[in-house]
């Protein structure tokens, strides 16, 4: 009798609670919208785009190549190889744009004041002479050529070093490619039995790169970056409900009454933790449905791991919820107190930016979060076909965290019913 | 068993028990070994400026505070020793609207009923009754709290309090803020609560609410019961004068005359109120009741007529003033 009284109790507390959250609009989008907003942002940006794809990079172009220049002391304008450039340029999938010099950030229609401005990522100055470096006109006094090579000059974006990296990184590929290109057409100008040979010596090692079969499905960005978004999820729904959900009724006077019924503060605490619990896993539905939704994400569905992850994960999120909402005057004070731990936690946890690109003290404080644990065992789950015992360590992690922070949780809340 | 205003002799049962409770909070005693009890079916009323222990009483009284030593029962049970049994006897009343605006008064009644343990067709017929009760139309209940206006939301804020059908109601400052119709509603509610043999515990700053409905008062000041008893008799046992303003259409010699003759009458006096151009004749005494026929036919006797009498008699909130030192109204105020 006690027992279903009890039952009944907690589900009335979490019911009413969770209503609390369906009935206003403001909370539904913080609460479970929110990380569903940023999915779908950063998704349609970059996550349906694929790793290789090269139009999102926006390349200025410098081609000096067209201007006259002084070769064997005569005045030469030959810009084949420099058009050559630019024209693979775009035929790469590049995003080009050109400009007529380099410049400074001051002066408008330049590249330097483009790069300032972010509308290009970098840009590539190609040398006056470039053309005629590449087709060998500098010769000596006795007719035979000058080797001279032409001289590329790369300005990248110091303001945005990842993006710029990214940009490098690509450009600088697309110029070995061409280069190799610009030597097969030399060479076939030589004597066919040194071909072979000059070929080996200019080229000596060839490399092709594969993506390991860590999926035994082809994947997106995206498809790793859905699952990761339950550590947003983790943040946004369960730490951020959590926080408020004592302050909440403290403040409005209804925790009193409850606890002048015959209702034991544990009990109390077990109809939010339920409710808390429902937001979490309703958010992670969202999130999932989402993927599915707008993105096709191709994932594997192992449940039971899933749902195991999420709870381990929810306990933390909830006990730092439940440390804020106790401890804090009010409400406003425990939303502020959330929205500071929060923000700046949901970079660290590798949902947006893996943890590699960042410095490492920064990669060593994401490691500690329990919600970087979670990303990394949901991705394991969902986008490796993982077994459990695989993402054991991280799933270990998550349940003595939790534990831990849990019951500082339940410390922090017994210690708030003193100040009734 | 329903007792009828004033009736505290035949008292044979205390719901309400508070026997030498003091509560201390570092240096500073909030409640000094208070002792005070409130029999069964009774209207009892506790006074007091802001600091006077009234809320500190209150709160060890719902048990969300334990005395620093003392005892309380409720129904007989001690709060310490049986608190489930003390929370289900009592039910109350907060005095800011303790409800969740989000969600209709049904919704309301029914999360409180929940928690003191009701379910099924027993939560529904017992939603339905209070809410024919506290006169709650049924478009009205369908409306979320927050919608609802000051009045509205105090019925639902007293429903809320009485789903589990307690024996003590504890209502800290029922009408506060609410304007003369939807306070009379609500005194009508208690009232009715009363005939139900319900015992109550209310707290007020207003003297006519504790004078209308109250059986017994308590005055409190720096955490002592200074006075207890019931308004009546509070008023007649503080020896203070009234006045009896008459209003004849005309004021002569023979008429002053007449009026200090009679005996009681300590002094009169000819007063002109310039905002109304009445002149006006205010006799002082200790008994204004007693003697009010006999000024009257003093009147006629001078051959005057009489236009208006007014009786200004001592009120529960002179004795308040004269207890603490301070105006009831004045908390009052501080209060809103």
């Amino acid at each position: 009798m006690k027992t279903k009284r009890t039952i009944h109790q907690v589900l009335a507390i979490a019911k009413t609670d969770f209503l609390g959250i369906a009935r206003n609009r403001t909370a539904i989008f913080f609460t479970l919208l929110f990380p569903l907003f940023f999915l779908i942002i950063i998704g349609f940006t970059f996550g349906t785009q694929g790793a290789g794809e090269t139009s999102r990079i926006r390349v200025g172009v410098v081609n000096l190549d067209r201007e006259e220049t002084i070769v064997n002391g005569t005045v030469s304008q030959n810009s084949t190889i420099g058009d050559a450039f630019v024209q693979a340029l775009r035929n790469a999938n590049f995003t080009v744009y050109e400009y007529m010099e380099y410049g400074d950030k001051e002066t408008n229609g330049t590249a330097a004041y483009d790069i300032s401005r972010r509308k290009i990522k970098i840009a590539v100055s190609i040398p006056a002479n470039f053309t005629e470096s590449l087709s060998f006109r500098y010769v000596d006094s006795s007719g035979r050529p000058i080797p001279t090579k032409a001289h590329l000059i790369l300005y990248t974006d110091p303001s945005d070093p990842t993006g710029s990296l990214i940009a490098q990184q690509s450009i600088l590929g697309f110029i070995s490619g061409f280069i190799s290109h610009y030597q097969e057409v030399v060479i076939s100008q030589i004597p066919e039995t040194f071909q072979k040979y000059v070929k080996v010596l200019v080229d000596p090692i060839t490399v092709s790169t594969n993506e390991a079969d860590v999926s035994g499905r082809r994947l997106r960005w995206i498809d790793y970056m859905v699952p990761g978004t339950l550590g947003l999820v983790l943040l946004w729904s369960g730490l951020n409900h959590a926080s408020v959900a004592i302050a909440n009724e403290r403040t409005r006077g209804t925790f009193q009454r409850i606890v002048i019924a015959p209702v034991s503060p544990a009990t109390v605490l077990a109809g939010k933790f339920l409710s808390c619990l429902a937001i979490v896993y309703l958010s992670s539905a969202i999130m999932l449905g989402s993927g599915i939704l707008f993105f096709q994400v191709n994932l594997y569905w192992n449940l039971p791991a899933i749902v195991l992850s999420i709870f381990l994960g929810a306990l933390s999120a909830i006990g730092i919820g439940l440390i804020i909402s106790s401890l804090a005057k009010n409400v406003e004070a425990a939303n502020a107190i959330t929205v500071l731990i929060s923000v700046p936690l949901q970079f660290f946890i590798g949902a947006f930016f893996p943890l590699s690109v960042m410095p490492r003290p920064a990669q060593i404080f994401g490691e500690a979060l329990p919600f970087t644990k979670l990303v990394n065992a949901i991705q394991g789950i969902m986008t490796k076909n993982l077994p459990f015992e695989a993402v054991m360590p991280e799933i270990i992690y998550l349940t003595v965290s939790g534990l831990i922070l849990f019951a500082l949780g339940i410390i922090a809340y017994w210690s708030s019913l003193k100040r009734l | 068993m329903n007792r009828k205003k004033g009736d505290t002799e035949s008292v044979d049962l205390n719901d309400v028990e508070v026997d030498s409770v003091t509560k201390r909070f570092g240096e500073t005693v909030a409640v000094d070994n208070v002792s005070m009890n409130v029999a069964r079916g009774e209207i009892f009323g506790l006074l007091g400026p802001n600091g006077a222990g009234k809320s500190t009483l209150i709160k060890m009284l719902c048990g969300l505070m334990s005395p620093t030593s003392g005892t309380i029962k409720i129904g007989g049970y001690g709060i310490q020793d049986d608190p489930v049994k003390v929370k289900e006897l009592l039910g109350v009343v907060p005095q800011d609207i303790v409800l969740y605006n989000y969600l209709n008064a049904r919704e309301n009644l029914a999360f409180f009923g929940r928690l003191y343990g009701l379910s099924g067709s027993k939560l529904k017929n017992r939603i339905d009754e209070l809410l024919k009760f506290t006169q709650l139309d049924e478009k009205a209940v369908k409306r979320r709290i927050s919608t609802y206006s000051g009045g509205m939301k105090r019925r639902v804020n007293i429903a809320a309090a009485l789903l589990h059908e307690p024996q003590v109601i504890l209502l800290d400052e029922p009408t506060a803020g609410l304007d003369p119709k939807n306070k009379l509603a609500l005194w009508e509610i208690i009232q009715n609560l009363h005939e139900e043999g319900k015992t109550i515990l209310l707290t007020t700053h207003m003297m006519d609410e504790a004078e209308e409905l109250c059986n017994r008062v308590a005055i409190m000041d720096r955490g002592k019961i200074i006075a207890l008893d019931a308004p009546h008799q509070l008023i007649k046992k503080v020896k203070m004068e009234n006045t009896i303003t008459v209003v004849p259409d005309r004021i002569t010699p023979k008429l002053t005359e007449a009026v200090n003759k009679i005996s009681g009458v300590k002094r009169s006096y000819r007063a002109f109120d310039e905002n109304e151009g009445v002149e006006s004749l205010k006799i002082i005494t200790e008994m204004a009741e007693d003697i009010l026929p006999e000024v009257v036919s003093a009147v006629s006797s001078a051959g005057t007529k009489i236009l208006s009498v007014e009786l200004s008699r001592v009120t529960l909130e002179d004795v308040f003033i004269l207890l603490t030192g301070r105006s009831l109204r004045e908390e009052e105020e501080r209060y809103l």
